[in-house]
């Protein structure tokens, strides 16, 4: 039996050309679960949620010419673990013209994990308006959940360990697109 | 790769590459969702004209062998998929559907994102297209598009249906002969009746009621095809005939138009119709639910819930499809005749309604 030890291996879950076929799903999924996407915002949670969600909105213009409002909801002050940790820096929320009231909302980030950070953008939706609906687009769903919060739409669902970590990198922030889950003690 | 585009009749674009012969091709734009089953769909003769869009991403997997073919040939005027198989395995396996689509000249185009057309066929209906992989200017082939013919007012039955007669012999011991009249028979529908012992002879369209009679059937068969049925004007008296007659009618697809329309209903076209293996249909006489391989584009308009007078007497709605309450069969109470609109002789399946063929099989019992 192999004892337990610390290891750095990491694998890469989605290459360039998986994420971008995950990402033209979802715009699918949008466009079929909202019937064409009428009425619909999409926000995406800084830093890598933002990045998806325009690449959705791109997505779903190229497919049915139709053009989704999207913009950013920063969550910082809304953590729940806001004064464990070092003061950090503030993102933005950027609503898009229409505003959101009345309209549905499509939360989207990267990683789905505990759900805390979905929790704390809903208390951040919750200040600046009123929408008749929220969804969650998400590009990774790992697991692990310590809040009832599911996702509606899921890139691709990922079975990990806690002690494991999934890093996504997008074109627009790190300089190349992947997905890798990290210390795997394979 | 040789690059390739398709066009629909309302000006949309999409790019990809050749699958296939390469050429240019033009029908109406149909989408099909089994995941299974197509080189059965390739050879159906009900895709006739048609630009065939499978919705399963991965095609050709199996690739092709020598027992599946429905008719003598490959029919879809030009094949659409998303990812075709770069290499096929299967132990029936003998050659890829590529080389197969080339060997018979069929036009198709791979790498397109199906599920956008898709989409766009079900919100806008079945429409005209053409793909090209010679000439890639959307606005020189669109022109073409739109001078394509339509699939409504298309009389297509005699493209389809055998030069002359031949015959298929029971399995086992003879029990009974029944004459079809051939609008684009599939091969497993004879298949399906010789395993009952029942000895088919297949007609040309063209065929007289004398000549149907001549070989003193047990009962007629009316099989599917492609084609508008508001066209079939020969069948549907052939069809007025044999029930005056009273000999026992059974029809498949087409062939429950055709009966349709000889009772005097009407028929429309579909906005999108029905193409796939996993259509629910409700079979009103005994109210289970059978999961059913349809391929239809027209339908019959009559009323679902009661019976109705007509020249051969009560004629009810025997068959529903639960997904949008189209009439999916009729059945005759006092004229031995019923037919349904999906296929229980569909291969690779699935097979719920096979107990049909069982059902005419009883009916000629009865009338013998």
């Amino acid at each position: 039996m192999a004892s337990p030890r610390a290891d750095t291996t990491s694998k890469i879950i989605l290459g360039e050309s998986d994420l971008h076929r995950v990402v033209d799903r979802i715009a699918h999924q949008i466009l079929e679960k909202t019937s064409g996407a009428t009425g619909t915002v999409l926000l995406g949670i800084p830093t890598r949620g933002v990045p998806l969600a325009q690449r959705l909105a791109a997505r779903i213009h190229a497919f049915e010419d139709i053009d989704v409002p999207v913009g950013s909801l920063d969550i910082t002050l809304y953590r729940d673990d806001l004064r464990l940790h070092a003061t950090r820096a503030l993102g933005k929320t950027e609503l898009p013209g229409g505003g959101i009231d009345g309209r549905r909302v499509i939360l989207v980030d990267d990683v789905l994990f505990s759900g805390r950070t979905v929790r704390a953008a809903l208390d951040a939706l919750n200040d600046v308006g009123r929408p008749s609906s929220v969804q969650l687009a998400v590009l990774v769903d790992r697991g692990h959940r310590q809040l009832p919060i599911r996702a509606d739409y899921v890139g691709k669902n990922i079975p990990t360990a806690v002690s494991e970590s999934v890093r996504v990198s997008l074109l627009e922030i790190d300089g190349l697109d992947e997905v890798k889950l990290t210390g795997s003690d394979k | 790769m040789t690059k390739a585009i398709l066009v629909l009749e309302d000006g949309r674009v999409f790019h990809g590459s050749a699958y296939g012969a390469v050429g240019e091709t033009f029908g109406e734009a149909v989408f099909t969702t089994g995941m299974t089953g197509y080189q059965e769909t390739l050879t159906d003769p009900s895709y006739h004209r048609q630009v065939v869009v499978q919705t399963a991403p991965m095609i050709g997997n199996t690739g092709v062998n020598s027992e599946d073919d429905e008719s003598g040939k490959i029919w879809v005027a030009g094949y659409v998929v998303r990812d075709p198989a770069r290499r096929p395995s299967n132990w029936r396996s003998t050659g890829s559907l590529e080389d197969r689509l080339a060997a018979e000249g069929v036009v198709g185009i791979s790498g397109i994102d199906t599920r956008a057309l898709t989409r766009h066929l079900r919100s806008r209906g079945a429409m005209r297209v053409g793909v090209s992989s010679v000439d890639l200017d959307p606005a020189s082939l669109l022109s073409r598009v739109v001078g394509a013919p339509q699939m409504i007012g298309a009389d297509l039955s005699a493209e389809v249906s055998t030069p002359s007669l031949y015959t298929v012999d029971a399995v086992g011991e003879h029990r009974y002969t029944v004459a079809a009249l051939d609008l684009g028979i599939k091969r497993n529908v004879a298949r399906r009746l010789a395993a009952r012992g029942v000895t088919t002879h297949i007609f040309p369209a063209s065929s007289s009621i004398e000549e149907l009679l001549a070989v003193s059937p047990d009962a007629v068969f009316f099989s599917p095809g492609p084609g508008d049925p508001a066209t079939a004007d020969g069948p549907v008296a052939l069809a007025r005939e044999v029930m005056r007659q009273c000999t026992p009618l059974f029809g498949i697809c087409f062939g429950s138009q055709i009966l349709g329309r000889a009772l005097g209903f009407g028929t429309y076209k579909l906005g999108y119709g029905h193409r796939g293996i996993n259509q629910p249909v409700l079979d009103k006489t005994t109210g289970k639910v059978e999961v059913t391989s349809h391929n239809h584009g027209f339908a019959v308009d009559a009323p679902l819930n009661s019976v109705i007078d007509t020249d051969f007497g009560g004629v009810e709605v025997s068959h529903v499809c639960l997904n949008d309450n189209v009439v999916e069969g009729l059945r005759g109470i006092d004229v031995p005749a019923f037919t349904v609109q999906y296929h229980p002789e569909a291969a690779a399946g699935p097979h719920d309604a096979d107990y049909l063929f069982d059902r005419f099989v009883e009916l000629v019992e009865k009338k013998g």
